[in-house]
């Protein structure tokens, strides 16, 4: 009986953790931030969620034209590191209800890195939230979803 | 117990399989697969934003102090035969600048921001006191400026948007603690029209109602935000308010030269029972300037701005008994209650800010 009980509870756990996993992963995928100058490809490993980018409206550096590189990073051993593939969302948790926190969003165009939370609005938009200290003093970006063209 | 363990090697198995999903390795990837992609929403829309490359940092929280070499004002004569003429000298002039700038709706179709200023001018005699009393309320009570202001980006596409600016000043020669009336409220509005060619270039025109030159206007204005290919210069302007050539020493180190428009119509001698009908100092000044913006740790940023303040406007309009505000324009030949010679001289501004993401 106790075997039994046992089972029970560890199936009734992994279906909950399953399904929790499946809404979490509503977020992996394709997204474009509304300025539209990149592709960001949101994934999972482990149990948290990372964004890199994998398309670039303007690929090369106007003044070299070389492929763009992390020039504004802080760190300067991390300013000849390729902007594609590049992940710039960070570290991100289930949070429940349509919601991912705990993370950051680097911003390449200033070096300049951000706590971020992650609202989904719909299957296809996100509410990207980067903001500073507390929520108030941030900016809200709206992602769109892509798939391949039909 | 061998069934038992088969069975939760069973149910472990695909639940380990699906944490895995789409955890791919990102080193050598084939990234010519994300460029035919659309929005799998048929009816998202593409919009532009309010920003160029390189722009200087929107100040969320900004802390100031500004301060004027020595100077005088050439009090002409007034209409007021009570008021005398002659020169009122200021060994300098100086203030705290608070503003705020906070972002209420920032979302892909439309971005709305509201604000509140705080700026303060205390001049500071010298030698002989008082040849009239706009001199000596300048001298005892300074002048103050308490404001919100409200910014609404609408993009209409990729391409076209719409901006529009309002904002509501009390200004006059009070303390806090002795707070203007809000029927004394200055209104300012403009309103732009404009394209967002590329991520290096938005143009716009449209039409204000402004105070900036000291008393009120209507005028055209013109938006211009650019950056040279080379990334290393740039254009930001909102003619006539402010314009200025960037030089971008890197993404966290910025350098500007231009100008900037500065002023309003200040309620004043509001207290003077000499003088109790509605005096307004009309205050422009025009302020050539070098500007250094710079990270000092991460989101706080540091502005240093020094340059020539070209007094532009110190005259003294009488509302009269019906005590209501009216348009001279530029071309208008109302009669000032007093003319003055507003003498120029050199100034400097240094302020910590939070800049927005």
């Amino acid at each position: 009986m106790k075997a039994l009980l046992f089972i029970c509870s560890f199936f009734l756990t992994a279906t909950l953790g399953l399904s929790q996993n499946t809404e979490a992963d509503r977020l992996l995928g394709v997204w474009e931030p509304s300025n539209g100058k990149a592709r960001v490809k949101i994934e999972k490993i482990g149990e948290k969620y990372y964004g890199k980018i994998v398309w670039l409206r303007e690929p090369n550096d106007p003044n070299t034209g070389q492929p763009k590189v992390d020039k504004n990073n802080p760190d300067a051993s991390l300013r000849t590191v390729p902007l594609k593939g590049y992940r710039m969302l960070k570290d991100f948790k289930f949070l429940g209800k349509d919601q991912w926190d705990s993370g950051t969003i680097y911003d390449p165009e200033n070096g300049s890195t951000y706590k971020c939370i992650i609202k989904m609005s719909d299957n296809n938009t996100l509410d990207i939230r980067g903001y500073i200290g507390v929520e108030a003093l941030g900016r809200t970006d709206v992602w769109k979803r892509l798939e391949v063209k039909k | 117990m061998r069934k038992l363990s088969s069975l939760l090697l069973l149910l472990v198995i695909p639940a380990w399989t699906y944490a895995q999903t789409d955890s791919t390795a990102t080193d050598e990837e084939d990234f010519s697969m994300y460029e035919n992609l659309d929005f799998a929403d048929a009816g998202a829309k593409r919009f532009c934003t309010p920003k160029v490359f390189d722009l200087s940092p929107a100040k969320l929280i900004s802390i100031g102090y500004d301060y004027q070499g020595s100077f005088g004002i050439d009090y002409g004569t007034a209409s007021d035969s009570t008021w005398q003429s002659g020169p009122g000298n200021f060994s300098g002039a100086g203030g705290l600048r608070l503003g705020a700038n906070i972002p209420v709706i920032s979302k892909t179709n439309v971005v709305w921001q509201l604000g509140f200023n705080y700026a303060r001018t205390a001049y500071s005699g010298e030698g002989e006191t008082a040849v009239n009393p706009l001199d000596a309320t300048l001298r005892s009570n300074g002048l103050t400026t308490t404001g919100i202001h409200t910014t609404l980006f609408k993009p209409l596409g990729e391409e076209k948007f719409i901006i529009a600016q309002g904002s509501a000043d009390l200004n006059g020669d009070y303390y806090l603690d002795n707070f203007t009336p809000l029927q004394y409220t200055r209104y300012s509005a403009a309103l732009i029209y404009g394209k967002k060619k590329s991520d290096r270039k938005m143009i716009g025109f449209g039409l204000a109602r402004t105070y900036r030159v000291g008393e009120l206007n209507y005028i055209p204005v013109m938006l211009l935000n650019w950056t040279a290919p080379n990334r290393k210069w740039g254009v930001e302007m909102l003619a006539p308010a402010r314009a200025h050539v960037r030089k971008s020493l890197s993404a966290r180190n910025i350098l500007m030269f231009g100008y900037e428009l500065e002023g309003n119509s200040y309620r004043v001698l509001r207290d003077n029972v000499n003088n109790p009908l509605g005096y307004e100092l009309r205050r422009g000044e025009l302020r050539f300037r070098a500007v250094w913006e710079t990270s000092m740790y991460q989101f706080i940023w540091m502005s240093l701005q020094a340059g020539y303040r070209y007094g532009y406007s110190f005259n003294v309009d009488n509302f009269g008994s019906t005590d209501k505000e009216f348009f001279r324009g530029f071309f208008g030949d109302q009669p000032y209650a007093q003319e003055n010679e507003f003498k120029g001289t050199w100034y400097a501004q240094l302020s910590v800010n939070l800049v927005s993401p």
